[in-house]
């Protein structure tokens, strides 16, 4: 068969979700044999691009040819048989198997179900070899490092004879000299006629890696180029984020005062040394990608994980459980809202209350008309769309059941209120109108921290922005003056 | 769009409970259709005698079932409350037993005055759910293997005082009047009334507590629960500690009733217990049943088991035809609930 030059043709592809476009009439194209960088911003639109190519997601209109050909895969299974593997960031390995058996999993040759030693199995461990010698195959999977473990998928993907291997922060969890090794390896996967199209965030691996690099902002394609072309990390990160929009931050009136937390030292096994000071009516928002450290930071204010250092919440230590900081006035919007904020299966009047049992009751027992009050108060005031107090929250939109999550640590009546990722997921409407609380909630003299990985949500709503980058604070900036956009995706991405 | 949906009234009843009543009342709609059909086939099975029978006869089942119910719905198992109701009936016993009155040392015991020895058996019996808290709350090991363990500690300890058999001598009378009182002026013994008393507290803790709703959100999200400020090992703690505490008083009523302390005492009642809290439509996967449920559940079980009585078949045959009746039950349940949430 004759090869075309680009592996990989893309054409004006769409997807729509059910409130967003998220991938909007996207045409590039992805040469063979290189290494194809795609960066954004979360939300650009990038997962989505990557679900459409592994199958994970049906694309909405658009054209994609592989090698030449009208490409389309209903599963990671068939996007693999056609030649397109995944990296994901879960890796695909079983724990339990040796590295050979892992490698020939899925493909191996059977009589009537009995497996068959074949020349195939050498073949897969022959690629492997060729790769990392230094993995025994008959080694458990599960001894291996993480990066040796991708290493094995890595070689299970060229032996299946990939085209395009499509890597996702396959950093994100390694060390130093792992990605040293990883890189050596990618760059060495050009011989082996595979395509790579790599997904980071930091930008330095991209100019260390890559031969093009694809840029994309809110679903659209902004530019591809060969990173030669490409003067420095500031001009990449300034495709990345185009004009960010201030004009809804309006700063305070007041100043705030009163210092109501205080953290000193505070580290972790995902934190280094984390340092500040929240005051009264303050909006304090966290940026950082993803494994920055922004969960871990919440979670450790609020006792849900162990930490070293000090806390002082209005001058008193805080108790290290979540139960105490509820009593001391702390809430948490959880990151997860299904698996860590929200009781999917119980009811809206069940879960308005949650966090604060003490005020609907009396002596241990539930004043039922005050719980239903509180319940049909919290549904209109936050506007909720259900016809019922009795509806199981699972049967909500993921604004909705965002929205019992903030109803719930409202009623705890905190007067230090934390959200962690408040508005992931969730449609723009829902999303001014949560904001709209956050203000309102601020204006009342309580404080908020955001953590969040959406750096226009970040620079609308808070007063001080901390940007945080491998569990440590690197920089401190105070809304309305000194915000540069560029300077905070530079510090962000690892850039000083 | 979010006018929309609020006009959007409900429009039956039944749309507008919730699935945990649903299913407590489709239940009881189970149990009238297949009284209904025992009634027809089996004869005089309608007497009011019968029916009293019908209600009071699981009655041990249905008080283990309370403690095994409320951790079924926090998503735990309690395997050991038939080991514990062995446990505290040997025990109520051996304590109660007079010092060296005979040369059989089965007839021996420590010769304690009869509340005593109740109240110490109870306690005794009582530590089994300690130990359970212990290893589950404390060191979170999963329910199910470390209940299956206390139930064979809690046997084993019984076998060994009874040397695998039983302890049914030198017994002060007043030790067999607990278990064979009748309420006045009716055919219901006082351990039924106690039972019913239970059912009626256990049923007001979990809708009109606070305690009882942290069940739920155990049972739920045992993570959202933390972080909504529950101590989830401290209620899981207690209600182990409540459920070998409720088999206890099981197992103290049985030895009462029987005037014996028998090693093997509520083999499989274990089981039973979750049959029925399963029949009432508690979930396997916890934060979702009621105690009302099971014990709808235990009567459905009772029904079928006394109908195959009345039709004469032989009781090899009842393990399968209560089998039978399990599987049509809980499909049922699924069914019902599937197309409710269509």
């Amino acid at each position: 068969m004759e090869l075309t030059a680009n592996v990989l043709e893309i054409r004006e592809l769409v997807k729509d979700f059910t409130s967003v476009r998220a991938v909007n009439n996207v045409s590039f194209d992805v040469k063979r044999n290189t290494v194809h960088c795609l960066v954004g911003e979360n939300g650009a639109g990038k997962s989505t691009l990557i679900k459409i190519l592994t199958g994970a997601e049906h694309r909405t209109s658009g054209k994609i040819k592989l090698n030449g050909l009208e490409y389309q895969a209903r599963s990671t299974k068939e996007a693999k048989q056609k030649g397109i593997s995944t990296l994901f960031q879960e890796l695909n390995v079983v724990d339990q198997l040796t590295v050979e058996e892992n490698l020939t999993l899925g493909m191996e040759d059977t009589t009537l179900g009995f497996l068959r030693r074949t020349g195939k199995t050498a073949r897969i461990v022959e690629v492997m070899r060729s790769i990392e010698p230094s993995i025994d195959p008959k080694q458990l999977v599960g001894t291996l490092s993480v990066a040796k473990k991708q290493i094995v998928e890595i070689a299970k993907a060229v032996a299946s004879e990939a085209d395009i291997i499509i890597m996702d922060e396959p950093t994100a969890a390694i060390s130093e000299s792992e990605i040293k090794r990883l890189f050596a390896i990618i760059k060495g996967l050009r011989e082996k006629r595979v395509t790579v199209i790599y997904i980071s965030h930091r930008l330095d691996e991209i100019f260390e890696l890559g031969d093009y690099v694809t840029v994309m902002r809110d679903g659209k394609h902004i530019d591809t180029k060969p990173i030669s072309e490409i003067k420095d990390r500031s001009e990449l990160v300034k495709m990345m984020i185009g004009k960010t929009v201030f004009e809804q931050y309006s700063p305070k009136a007041v100043a705030c005062e009163d210092v109501i937390l205080e953290v000193r030292h505070l580290s972790n096994r995902k934190l280094d040394d984390i340092s500040f000071e929240v005051r009264a009516g303050e909006i304090v928002g966290f940026y950082g990608l993803v494994g920055a450290g922004k969960t871990e930071l919440a979670r450790a204010i609020y006792g849900a994980d162990d930490y070293e250092g000090g806390m002082l919440y209005k001058g008193r230590p805080l108790g290290g459980a979540p139960d105490k900081a509820i009593d001391a006035g702390i809430a948490l919007v959880p990151e997860e809202r299904r698996t860590q904020g929200l009781f999917t299966i119980l009811t809206i009047r069940a879960n308005i209350p949650a966090m604060n049992m003490k005020a609907i009751s009396n002596k241990g027992f539930i004043d039922a008309a005050r719980e239903r009050k509180i319940t049909l108060e919290y549904i209109d005031k936050l506007r909720i769309a259900t016809n019922s107090t009795e509806k199981e929250a699972s049967k909500l939109s993921g604004g909705n059941q965002q929205k019992i999550v903030i109803s719930k640590c409202l009623f705890a009546e905190a007067d230090l209120l934390m959200l962690d990722e408040p508005t992931r997921g969730i449609d723009v409407g829902a999303k001014s109108e949560i904001y709209a609380i956050i203000r309102e909630l601020s204006a009342a003299g309580k404080s908020i921290l955001i953590f969040s990985s959406e750096l226009p949500e970040v620079v609308n709503i808070c007063d001080t922005i901390y940007l945080l980058y491998d569990g440590k604070l690197k920089a401190t900036m105070r809304n309305g003056c000194d915000l540069d956009s560029e300077k905070i995706l530079n510090i962000v991405t690892g850039g000083e | 769009m979010s006018m929309e949906s609020n006009n959007k009234r409900p429009s039956t009843f039944l749309g507008r409970m919730s699935n945990d009543s649903f299913i407590s009342l489709f239940m009881v709609g189970v149990l009238i259709v297949i009284f209904a059909l025992a009634c027809l086939i089996v004869p005089n099975f309608y007497k009011a005698k019968n029916i009293v029978n019908i209600l009071t006869n699981n009655w041990y089942i249905i008080i283990l079932g309370i403690g095994v119910s409320f951790l079924l719905i926090t998503g735990n198992f309690d395997m050991s409350v038939g080991g514990v109701i062995a446990l505290s009936g040997v025990l109520s016993v051996y304590f109660v037993q007079g010092v060296n009155v005979s040369p059989n040392e089965l007839a021996n015991g420590l010769g304690m005055p009869y509340v005593v020895a109740i109240l110490l058996a109870l306690a005794c019996a009582t530590c089994i759910g300690g130990i359970n808290a212990f290893f589950i709350a404390k060191l979170k090991v999963p329910s199910i293997i470390i209940t299956l363990g206390t139930m064979m500690l809690a046997r084993g300890i019984a076998q060994i005082i009874t040397r695998g058999a039983q302890r049914n001598t030198s017994l002060p009378d007043e030790f067999g009047i607990l278990g064979n009182t009748f309420v006045p002026g009716t055919s219901v013994k006082i351990s039924v009334l106690i039972m019913v008393v239970l059912v009626l507290l256990a049923f007001a803790y979990e809708k009109k507590t606070v305690s009882g709703r942290r069940i739920y959100l155990i049972g739920a999200n045992p993570e959202a629960a933390r972080l909504s400020g529950v101590k989830v090992g401290r209620q899981l703690a207690s209600l182990f500690i409540v459920s070998s505490f409720l088999a206890a008083v099981t197992g103290v009523l049985l030895a009462s009733e029987y005037i014996a302390g028998l090693s093997n005492r509520g083999t499989g009642y274990e089981f039973d217990a979750l049959v029925v809290a399963l029949l009432g439509g508690v979930s396997i996967a916890g934060g979702f049943g009621s105690v009302l449920g099971m014990f709808v559940g235990a009567i459905i079980l009772s029904v079928v088991t006394s109908a195959a009585t009345g039709l004469l078949l032989s009781p090899h045959w009842q393990f399968i035809l209560k089998a039978l009746v399990t599987f049509l039950a809980i499909l049922a349940q699924r069914y019902a609930l599937d197309r409710r949430r269509r």
